[in-house]
């Protein structure tokens, strides 16, 4: 009997490795489908898990206005899951057609998580058609709980679809070491292929991103709705959802870089040689630009924030620190871009006398990049607290204690952060990176333990006048749409850079791409296609969302309620 | 409301431009498939040098951390007073010359770790073919030295080398690239798979691995072939620590006919 691996051998000699698709080839097409597929399922992802938190919200603080905002935000859903399983079909085809040794492999390795995907892909949709069209019929008693049941399975279904889906795609970063590229496929144990080194982290940090990227989304509509509003009261009702939407995007994204570290932590232990081409090698320039696109991040959330301060009275007491703020914020962010493990050919190398500039090499380390962010993100924490405190007067006894307890978390926070950045410089790498954990405890100490002296602080807190939702200038809604874009485009440069240290790889050192298109090519191109692919999903998205308003009114109801305090 | 949505578009068009033009103004750097290097028997010091450059700052990675400073000693800058690498080669151990010092940094790099770094370079010779290493080694002696790397110092010169064992393989290579050409007779595939770098055959190639001159006698077809698809199945003895450093790839580098013509070529040296 002939050795299994020879037979192996000579099937792949003889079938059809890849396929080409007429005029924009086979690459770009998996590219801008995939990228424009993953847009859709992170967002069909992301607005249920804060449509269920908003429900609750709803149902335990008897406030009818958080019903209707999941409800409305459930409404986008409905078009956008036809969008995303058609896209995910174009995908498929286009893998199996253009690609098909490739997907074959893949199939035979994950064959029985594909049809459980499916399944549960089905099962999904019709909970979120049972949850949406269920809304009036279950509004009341244990009615409503079950509904806001239906809105936790809706999110349990959709987190599982996504960790199958990650399964495939982490696999072929990161095979399981006794993998080899003559082990045959069908060989290969299901779980243990799931089970590999990058799949628990990506898994963690595409549900933080993709809450980010709903909430932003959910922005950009608000503000979209809150332009076209015809009368006072609904523009007060979008200008509400749109600052709610901010408000969930922005504060995800404070964790965001947590997760993103332990997925490039289990990189490099995985494979030191990935996780130098991610940080020091070809890739060395897409994290200056990643750092442009936070600090972009930063900057307009924040400024969203300072002039929505404008419609509370009350805030002008807080507006002269505004440029204090803006200060640290930009100073962050040019420490945070500075480059420096550029990759440099021998010529750039002996003009520079090494690979670093004399004197703002020493700001591209580490040391002061992570200091850098955790001062960004105390700064915005302290942007969301003078916002939050606007148009209160605390009246407990014991507020100006508190305020002063408050003041010294901060200070205390920000000590740490710069004690453990500058005295990384003064250590061996090893110890430095310990040093980011203290520093990242630090800040989410002084978020937690802030916010809950803010909160004992604000009961029965003197209230120095309603919020005037819809009273903001347009600019700042425009600003949710550079958001809405930024953390798109954001999302599409973090995907190439996942895929693209793979190289020529379709499964890192175990199938090899040998296609036309097995070169990766550089950030030049890829940001052309992550352009393409940001356009496409918001041209669908706006077509979506003017669907849903042509299938049913706003849902806004007026509210005098609503104005009591920011923040709810 | 026509004025809105052209605002709208605006900026949204205007953002996507804005973040498009600042990754075209960086430098573009590409990430190239390995593509084979040849070296002829007459190859001069000045083409080694050239495609030593070329490894060094491309599918070497060396750029990465060398040069930096922080992660690895300068290389082709001066490393604490001492000079770049070409200078300082031949000092670094004492009776060895600064080509076989270059090469065991490669082969051994945790043998000679410079004071105050930490021992995080791979095995170049893993990493890359006889050639390449060969010529990276002639491209550093050129920094401030002198280039005493000669064809001879090659094995198999004579026929185009692999690029890298990390270059080739993968299912998905089967069929495609095939060593030597397609060609099955074993002494050609034997040559252009790099073999003799590490093996000694016929009185030719290094003794780093068994020699495989008599193979035939102490392994039968199947387990010649079964080695070759998946190194690690079975270690000779007296090369426990060497295990791991034979390419797993070799399998899926030939094409069947060509796994087959090599495995009954060494299992018929008795």
């Amino acid at each position: 009997m002939a050795d299994p691996l020879l037979l192996l051998q000579a099937a792949a000699d003889t079938s059809r490795a890849y396929g080409e698709f007429p005029v924009i080839g086979a690459r770009q097409f998996i590219w801008i489908t995939a990228e424009v597929h993953l847009m859709f399922a992170a967002f069909v992802l992301g607005v249920p898990m804060f449509a269920v938190v908003t429900e609750a919200i709803g149902i335990f603080g008897k406030d009818e206005r958080y019903d209707r905002l999941s409800k409305e935000f459930t409404r986008l859903l409905l078009v956008a899951y036809s969008a995303t399983a058609i896209w995910g079909a174009m995908l498929v085809f286009g893998l199996s057609t253009l690609y098909p040794r490739f997907w074959a492999y893949l199939t035979a390795i994950f064959a029985p998580s594909m049809w459980v995907y499916a399944a549960l892909f089905f099962i999904e949709s019709f909970t979120l058609y049972l949850y949406y069209y269920g809304w009036d019929r279950w509004k009341k008693g244990r009615a409503k709980l079950w509904h806001w049941t239906l809105g936790i399975l809706l999110n349990v279904w959709g987190t599982i679809v996504m960790f199958i889906a990650n399964s495939w795609l982490t696999y072929m970063m990161s095979p399981p070491r006794d993998i080899t590229p003559t082990t045959d496929p069908t060989t290969i144990k299901l779980w243990h292929a799931i089970a590999n080194a990058t799949w628990m982290p990506i898994n963690v940090h595409r549900v933080i991103a993709n809450v980010v990227f709903g909430g932003a989304i959910v922005g950009a509509y608000a503000s979209y709705r809150f332009l076209a509003a015809r009368t006072e009261e609904e523009r007060a009702h979008y200008d509400w959802m749109g600052y709610v939407g901010n408000f969930i995007a922005m504060s995800a994204l404070i964790v965001l870089p947590f997760a993103g570290y332990w997925l490039g932590r289990e990189i490099y232990q995985y494979d030191q040689s990935m996780g130098i081409t991610m940080m020091g090698g070809f890739m060395s320039w897409l994290w200056v630009i990643q750092a442009f696109l936070i600090a972009v991040l930063f900057l307009t959330g924040n400024y969203y924030l300072w002039i929505g301060m404008g419609r509370i009275p009350g805030a002008e007491r807080f507006q002269p620190y505004t440029k204090y703020l803006l200060i640290v914020l930009v100073l962050g962010a040019i420490v945070w871009g500075t480059p420096h493990t550029m990759i440099a050919d021998s010529k750039e190398l002996a003009a520079m006398g090494g690979s670093h500039h004399p004197f703002l090499g020493a700001l591209g380390v580490m040391s002061a990049k992570n200091t850098a962010v955790n001062l960004m993100i105390l700064t915005t924490f302290l942007s969301f607290l003078l916002y939050r405190r606007a148009n209160v007067r605390p009246v407990v006894p014991w507020a100006r204690a508190g305020t002063l307890i408050q003041a010294g978390m901060f200070a205390v926070a920000a000590g740490v952060v710069l004690f453990y950045g500058i005295r990384g410089y003064f250590v061996e790498a090893i110890v430095r990176i310990g040093y980011s954990v203290y520093q990242v405890l630090a800040v989410l100490a002084c978020i937690l333990f802030v916010t809950v002296i803010d909160v004992l602080m604000a009961r029965g807190a003197q209230s120095l006048g309603a919020i005037r939702w819809g009273k903001m200038p347009p600019r700042s809604q425009y600003a949710l749409f550079i958001l809405a874009v930024t953390f798109t485009w954001l999302m599409g440069l973090m995907g190439f850079a996942r895929s693209g240290i793979r190289q020529y790889w379709h499964v890192w050192q175990v199938m090899q791409d040998t296609s036309a298109y097995a070169a990766t090519p550089a950030l030049g191109y890829a940001s052309k296609m992550i352009s393409l692919c940001v356009l496409i999903f918001l041209s669908l998205v706006a077509f979506v969302f003017w669907l849903g308003g042509l299938a049913e009114k706003s849902t806004f109801v007026a509210t005098e309620r609503g104005a009591q305090h920011v923040g709810h | 409301m026509w004025a809105t949505n052209a605002k709208i578009v605006g900026i949204v068009l205007g953002t996507l431009a804005l973040y498009t033009l600042i990754a075209n103004k960086i430098p573009q750097v590409q990430s190239e498939v390995p593509q084979a290097l040849s070296l002829g028997a007459n190859v001069t010091p000045e083409q080694l040098v050239a495609a030593g450059e070329k490894v060094f700052n491309g599918i070497g990675g060396c750029t990465t951390c060398h040069g930096l400073g922080t992660r690895a000693p300068n290389l082709l800058t001066d490393e604490t007073g001492t000079g770049p690498i070409g200078v300082r080669c031949a000092k670094r151990e004492p009776g060895k010359s600064c080509k076989q010092y270059l090469y065991e940094s490669l082969d051994q790099p945790t043998a000679y770790v410079v004071a105050g770094y930490q021992p995080i370079m791979p095995v170049m010779t893993k990493q890359l073919s006889p050639a390449q290493v060969w010529s990276v080694i002639a491209f550093l002696e050129s920094q401030g030295g002198t280039v005493d790397v000669t064809a001879s110092d090659i094995p198999s010169t004579a026929t185009t080398s692999a690029t890298s064992t990390t270059a080739t393989g993968g299912a998905g290579a089967a069929g495609g690239a095939a060593f030597a050409g397609g060609s099955t007779d074993p002494k050609a595939i034997i040559q252009a798979a790099g073999c003799l770098a590490c093996h000694k055959l016929e009185g030719q190639g290094q003794v780093i691995a068994p020699d495989l001159t008599h193979v035939g006698s102490r392994r039968d077809a199947e387990s010649i072939r079964k080695k070759i698809l998946d190194p690690a199945s079975s270690i000779a003895k007296g090369y426990e620590k060497l295990a791991g450093i034979m390419p797993k790839a070799f399998g899926t580098m030939m094409n069947a006919a060509q796994l087959e013509a090599v495995v009954q070529f060494l299992a018929g040296h008795k």
